[in-house]
């Protein structure tokens, strides 16, 4: 069977090039929501605990964020998603791709945070310092000038965060969402012949991978052009 | 003004400040000095309380503050500016927001009147054109005199200066000393820690010598350096000077 055919039969036979399209879709859905979440819930976590490094304060918050972190960064996240999924929402009636967000924001969470905390660490004592000298409380310093700071050096790490993601939730058929690898893979079943289906998901992933780090690396030039003002 | 009495300082095991009484009057120029270690620039920071004291009391103005609550403790430093060796400018904000972040977000002032603070504070400390560059972009005694700048912006009624040129490159310090005897010359209230002896004498009215966590001996500079009793501080001059 000749390349043409193979063509024809995988992709255009059956609209079967729809699987790719709204599998892509729902991969990008999942993705973005993910990160979104993952932002929220790691600036949140990483702000707590730089509080409770520097100030000692917020010990309780703090012990809960360090579960949080040991338990999500010491399990796979299909093994997350599947809990998800099958145990805590497993007597309900839920949307699939709301899971799927759910799991992979929360994981995405996890490094966001210490990536963020890293980030708010690195910022110089001297800087709160000042802050709190003229006045300021601690939240005004945090918010106007530690964490401006810190964002500016964490931004590449949690763009290339986002990168990740997006092909993590290649798991997300653990759950049967058609995303775009098991569009793909039901391609696959449907025809018996993978290489073209397999490839192709493969090469997507590639392009909106080498895409997304153009952009950061774009970023990256901008940011180290501002240092030199 | 302030009066302190009875202050210590630990930092766990380690004594760092062992009973300090001491008197700040209005309008007065105390000029610390003594060797490293000695506890110099702990006495300062307990006095706007960036360290909290382990015992002892300090009054700001009729107010006992070494228990106060965060928002209360905010309000004091509002009134007492701080000047760090580093500078700890604000990397990321041009030197006009710099200056105007403070009074702006505590509102003592809206931005535009904050912004002409800024105006008259930039020329006072001789630098009018920096107002939209960064910290970056300027020298060591420019970023010193933009962060003293900083802290009158706030109107305070006492600054705290902690070794504002030991960081210097040596042809910088002047410029830096130069207006704080300016302030001085104005009826400021400062506290300053520093190794400048040519300043001490000029512009304090009172030098305190500490070593190993003790004020052991002050004079008016006069006395201070002609005559000092103390053996540790005869010992120390005959070393600096």
């Amino acid at each position: 069977m000749g390349f043409i055919d193979s063509f024809n039969q995988n992709f255009i036979e059956q609209d079967r090039w729809k699987y790719l399209l709204n599998g892509l879709l729902t991969t990008l859905f999942i993705t973005f929501f993910a990160v979104l979440l993952g932002m929220l819930l790691g600036f949140l976590v990483a702000i707590i605990r730089s509080t409770y490094l520097r100030t000692k304060r917020m010990l309780i918050p703090d012990i809960i964020c360090r579960v949080y972190l040991t338990v999500i960064r010491g399990t796979p996240v299909v093994v997350q998603l599947l809990i998800i999924y099958f145990v805590i929402f497993g007597s309900v009636n839920i949307n699939k791709v709301f899971v799927a967000v759910l799991a992979f924001g929360i994981n995405s969470g996890a490094y966001v945070a210490e990536i963020v905390r890293g980030g708010i660490m690195a910022v110089d004592d001297g800087q709160l310092e000042a802050g709190r000298s003229l006045g300021l409380s601690y939240r005004q310093t945090m918010i106007h000038i530690v964490i401006p700071q810190a964002l500016k050096t964490v931004l590449p790490a949690l763009a290339n965060e986002a990168i990740v993601l997006l092909k993590e939730t290649s798991v997300a058929g653990y759950i049967a969402i058609a995303d775009l690898t098991k569009g793909g893979d039901i391609i696959r079943s449907q025809t018996f012949s993978p290489f073209l289906p397999l490839i192709s998901v493969a090469v997507i992933y590639l392009v909106l991978v080498m895409f997304l780090t153009s952009l950061v690396n774009v970023l990256e030039r901008r940011l180290a052009a501002n240092d030199k003002r | 003004m302030i009066s302190v009495k009875g202050l210590k300082k630990s930092f766990n095991e380690l004594q760092v400040l062992k009973g300090i009484d001491e008197e700040i009057n209005k309008g007065e120029k105390i000029v610390i000095i003594g060797p490293s270690g000695s506890g110099k620039s702990t006495f300062l920071r307990c006095l706007n309380l960036m360290e909290t004291p382990t015992e002892g009391s300090i009054v700001f103005d009729g107010t006992e503050i070494t228990h106060l609550h965060d928002r209360e403790i905010n309000r004091i430093r509002q009134r007492m500016g701080m000047v760090f060796q580093h500078f700890n400018l604000f990397p990321h904000l041009t030197i006009r927001k710099n200056i105007t972040l403070a009074p702006v977000l505590l509102k003592k002032m809206s931005q535009e009147q904050a912004d002409a603070k800024a105006e008259e504070l930039l020329r006072r400390v001789g630098l009018p054109d920096k107002a939209d560059t960064y910290p970056a972009m300027l020298s060591g005694g420019q970023k010193q005199r933009i962060a003293i700048a900083r802290a009158l912006a706030m109107d305070p009624e006492v600054i705290l200066f902690d070794e504002p040129t030991s960081a210097l490159d040596p042809e910088m310090v002047g410029e830096v000393l130069e207006l704080m005897k300016q302030l001085a010359d104005d009826g400021m209230t400062m506290v300053v820690v520093t190794h400048e002896m040519g300043f001490a004498r000029e512009v304090a009215s009172r030098v305190l010598f500490m070593a190993e966590g003790t004020i052991l001996e002050q004079n008016t500079p006069d006395k201070f350096f002609t005559s000092p009793e103390n053996r540790r501080l005869k010992d120390f001059l005959s070393k600096v000077l």
